[in-house]
């Protein structure tokens, strides 16, 4: 188990450090020069002003130099500077991560919250009317586009309504842009809780519970949910990945103050040094929940547990 | 009680969701199509009606803060989503369709080296990916297309992987090496033919994902540009007038929804009938 | 209840259907036997012969899919017009099932004690403590030398005739009227397919359950069943106490299946079930 969760983080550490890597490379396969990109809109632009810039940013390195330069800071915290507002970028996201992390948070319970009970109602309600509903509905689900269903909830609960702010940063403001989070990946939970549960439900040990006679909802939430759970850990960290993708947009029409918001003013921008950070710092969230799933997945299986 | 009445009751309903997954799909696609004969203005004419008009005989969608004919310009806008989403398509799944040919023929050391590769990418969603590289190559039709084009590699080429994996196995693979023919020559006039159909499905597994992409990045402002009525950029400049002319919404919102819905509807049901011991894991 | 007089269990008349491609297929036809505590009936007869599906429609799990018809009685409760929750309470309690995979039968995410206590709990209404004592003297019972070690154990972490030997004192631990092992023998290794049997036969001359054999092997019939049914195309066509049966065989299929056993065994030169005392593990 040990040697298991250090092969994990091994594997973790390698992926993050390939995703340093290619964000440093990414920036030298733009086409053209990426200071004159990114002082396009810029009245400052001077030759003089776009060569302090270029030995500012290291772009007078060879190519080699500058990746390897660009990662040895990174492991050590450090993203770099804005180009736009001058700011350290790791203290720029780093302020804004709890907010993307509540958010995504809170979008996951929800979409766990209406999924998993959808999920299982399909997987024993299965040829019936229950489970078609839930599957038609699950497809519908992932067909509509979370920052679309975003704006419909938006001039549904806070304009037309009321109930709720349109946007910001307190924690009314939360709901809304949770809402639509949880609304579109409780689709994917769903289906995924289905496949799952029904995978278990042909297994020969639920046979072997109901021949002793247990209650049928014993069968079903000892004897089925339990393994099926297990496989759905997995699944949740792969939710937790797709989630945070969409994120990005939604954190835009909520205008809530959080990573996504932050790197999508960049990359308007064309601001380089923070488009690079929001990579590193996305990629990494995603590698690290998925290690952590996977750690956990060992602990909660006990066949995985003892060996 | 295994239930082996379920799967026949999805058997039945399988036709169902295709016939409306086709039904749907052929619609759209006729309507991007013939849009330009079917389009009562030019989509991008400013004032062609009053600002912000609601629906109505004359303008079936209302009309835009510019007067702009909205049921003109979602029509149109659909020749460039699904312009969008058959090109990333296409050069996505020769893209990834090379590599995972590759990772399944060029022996022990490229597989292990390429498979660890797609797995670390397909763990990233594709939406990020595509985000990222429109990030670096800047916004615009084309830089977009070629992201989510790239977001879809490491998805068709684990597919393809697979896939050519399990061809790998069968015995007239391995009689054909026996005889001597080249891997080159065995994967071209073989193992193409073999996989070609079930790649053709998963294609359209990925043409839904790619919409939605596309939608989103051009939201953001980092897709299509404005003017251009594609329907996420619509979506874009109609968020400002959500109260006053909720259309603006709503119309181009439905197109997505329904355009993603129908490609999703006859991927899911294809998948079914290629691969049956799928069916019942999504 | 029982009427005195009646055996425990029932069949008259069972069928067994289902829908196929070119109509309807019997899987089981018309087919009647009983069996009362205290004896061992086998039901022998080659796969697809029919054999699990009966075992299956007394229980009352047969899949959806199958229709069934005719009677089934246990201790004078008709199993097919019982509330699902009834059934619920004669399953395990009146009677057990021994499955044939000692691999996946059990729940691997489920401890041994759990799985060996829920029963117990559920339908002796025992307190958690009660019923791992009777877990653990049921594992005595078939020869697991440290019972303590086994119930704190993964399904995983044993060996396939362990499971098998769980399975059998998880339900045997609730004492049912009548045991069905369906080919308990098959996924093992020979050396213990013997242990399991003997078990068997000395669990129903100590505990007095009933045993319903179903196996495909007539060596094995002949070790330990008081009478024998022999099934073929979901029909019995031949039925009686095992030693007449075996002996004196009246059927076609029955010869052939005797001569077909004789004819490995010669060929090995050894018997096909060794004796021998359960090991103590």
């Amino acid at each position: 188990m040990l040697l298991l969760i250090f092969k994990r983080v091994l594997i973790a550490f390698f992926t993050v450090i390939a995703v340093i890597l290619l964000s440093g490379i990414l920036v030298h396969v733009v086409p053209g020069d990426p200071v004159t990109a990114m002082m396009a809109q810029s009245v400052s632009a001077t030759p003089e002003a776009m060569a302090e810039m270029r030995a500012r940013l290291g772009l007078d390195l060879p190519v080699w130099q500058q990746v390897l330069l660009y990662t040895w800071h990174v492991l050590q915290g450090d993203l770099g500077t804005s180009i736009r507002g001058n700011e350290s970028v790791a203290w720029l996201f780093l302020q804004r991560l709890p907010n993307t992390f509540s958010l995504a948070v809170s979008g996951l319970v929800i979409a766990l919250a209406i999924g998993l009970p959808l999920g299982f109602i399909a997987a024993i309600n299965r040829g019936r009317l229950a489970e078609t509903v839930v599957m038609v509905l699950a497809v519908l689900g992932v067909s509509i586009p979370a920052f679309w269903l975003g704006l419909i909830l938006m001039q549904l609960f806070a304009l037309e309504l009321g109930w709720l702010p349109v946007a910001g940063s307190g924690w009314r403001n939360i709901v809304l842009p949770a809402l639509t989070l949880g609304l579109t990946y409780c689709a994917l939970v769903a289906r995924m809780t289905r496949s799952a549960l029904i995978e278990v439900l042909e297994e020969d040990y639920i046979r072997t519970a109901r021949a002793r006679g247990l209650r049928e909802y014993q069968v079903l939430f000892v004897h089925a949910l339990r393994p099926a759970l297990i496989s759905i850990v997995t699944v949740v960290g792969l939710v937790f990945a797709y989630l945070l993708g969409g994120q990005v947009i939604i954190e835009n029409v909520f205008s809530w103050n959080g990573v996504g918001r932050l790197a999508v003013q960049a990359m308007l921008q064309r601001d380089y040094p923070m488009i690079q950070g929001f990579i590193v710092v996305f990629a990494t969230s995603v590698v690290v929940v998925s290690m952590l799933i996977d750690i956990l997945y060992g602990f909660l299986d006990p066949r995985m547990r003892k060996s | 009680m295994t239930d082996t009445s379920a799967p026949l009751a999805s058997r039945r309903r399988l036709p169902v969701s295709i016939l409306i997954g086709t039904g749907l799909a052929v619609v759209i696609v006729a309507a991007a199509v013939l849009a330009p004969s079917l389009i009562p203005f030019d989509p991008m004419r400013m004032a062609a009606g009053p600002r912000l008009a609601a629906p109505s005989f004359d303008h079936l969608f209302g009309t835009d803060e510019f007067g702009r004919d909205l049921f003109s310009r979602v029509l149109t806008g659909g020749r460039l989503s699904l312009g969008i989403g058959l090109t990333a398509v296409v050069s996505g799944l020769a893209i990834g369709g090379l590599i995972g040919l590759v990772a399944a023929f060029a022996g022990r050391l490229v597989e292990a080296t390429l498979l660890r590769i797609i797995d670390v990418l397909y763990s990233f969603p594709d939406t990020l990916i595509a985000l990222a590289l429109v990030a670096f190559l800047g916004p615009g039709i084309e830089n977009a297309t070629l992201a989510i084009a790239i977001s879809l590699v490491p998805f068709y080429a684990r597919v393809t992987y697979g896939l050519a994996a399990a061809e790998r196995a069968k015995p007239y693979v391995e009689a054909a090496k026996l005889a001597g023919i080249h891997t080159g020559r065995l994967v071209r006039v073989h193992v193409m033919p073999n996989i070609g159909q079930s790649l053709v499905v998963m294609g359209t597994l990925g043409f839904s994902s790619a919409i939605l992409s596309a939608a989103g990045l051009s939201f953001l402002g980092l897709g299509v540009q404005p003017p251009s009525p594609e329907w996420g950029a619509i979506l874009a400049s109609g968020r400002n007038y959500i109260n006053k002319a909720p259309w603006i919404l709503i119309f181009p919102g439905v197109a997505i929804c329904l355009t993603v819905l129908s490609f999703n509807l006859i991927g899911d049901s294809l998948r079914d009938l290629v691969d049956p011991r799928r069916k019942d894991r999504s | 209840m029982t009427s005195s007089g009646n055996p425990y269990l029932t069949v008259r008349d069972l069928t067994v259907s289902f829908q196929g491609k070119g109509g309807e297929f019997h899987a089981v036809d018309r087919i009647g036997f009983e069996l009362d505590r205290g004896e061992i009936l086998a039901l022998v007869g080659e796969s697809g012969s029919g054999k699990s599906m009966t075992s299956l429609a007394v229980m009352r799990l047969l899949p959806q899919a199958a229709r069934m018809s005719g009677r089934i009685t246990i201790a004078g409760d008709d199993v097919a017009s019982l509330p699902r929750r009834q059934m619920e309470d004669v399953r395990g309690a009146r009677i057990g099932m021994v499955f044939q995979e000692p691999m996946t039968s059990l729940n691997p995410v489920l401890t041994i004690a759990r799985q060996m206590t829920e029963g117990l709990i559920r339908h002796q209404g025992l307190s958690r403590k009660a019923a791992l004592a009777a877990a653990r003297s049921a594992l005595d019972d078939v020869g697991f030398g440290e019972p303590d070690r086994v119930l704190s154990q993964y399904p995983h972490q044993l060996s396939g005739g362990m499971r098998q030997r769980v399975m059998i004192a998880a339900a045997l631990a609730l004492r049912p009227g009548i045991l069905i092992a369906d080919e308990p023998t098959t996924a093992l290794d020979v050396t213990v397919q013997a242990q399991v049997l003997d078990l068997l036969v000395d669990l129903k001359s100590r505990l007095g359950s009933g045993i319903l054999l179903i196996t495909h092997d007539i060596g094995v019939v002949a070790e330990t069943a008081d009478r024998v049914a022999v099934m073929r195309h979901g029909r019995i066509v031949e039925t009686g106490a095992t030693d007449a049966v075996l002996r004196n065989p009246t059927h076609d299929y029955t010869k052939a299946l005797l001569a077909s056993h004789l004819t490995v065994e010669k060929a090995l030169g050894l018997r096909p079930a060794e004796k021998g005392a359960p090991s103590r593990s």
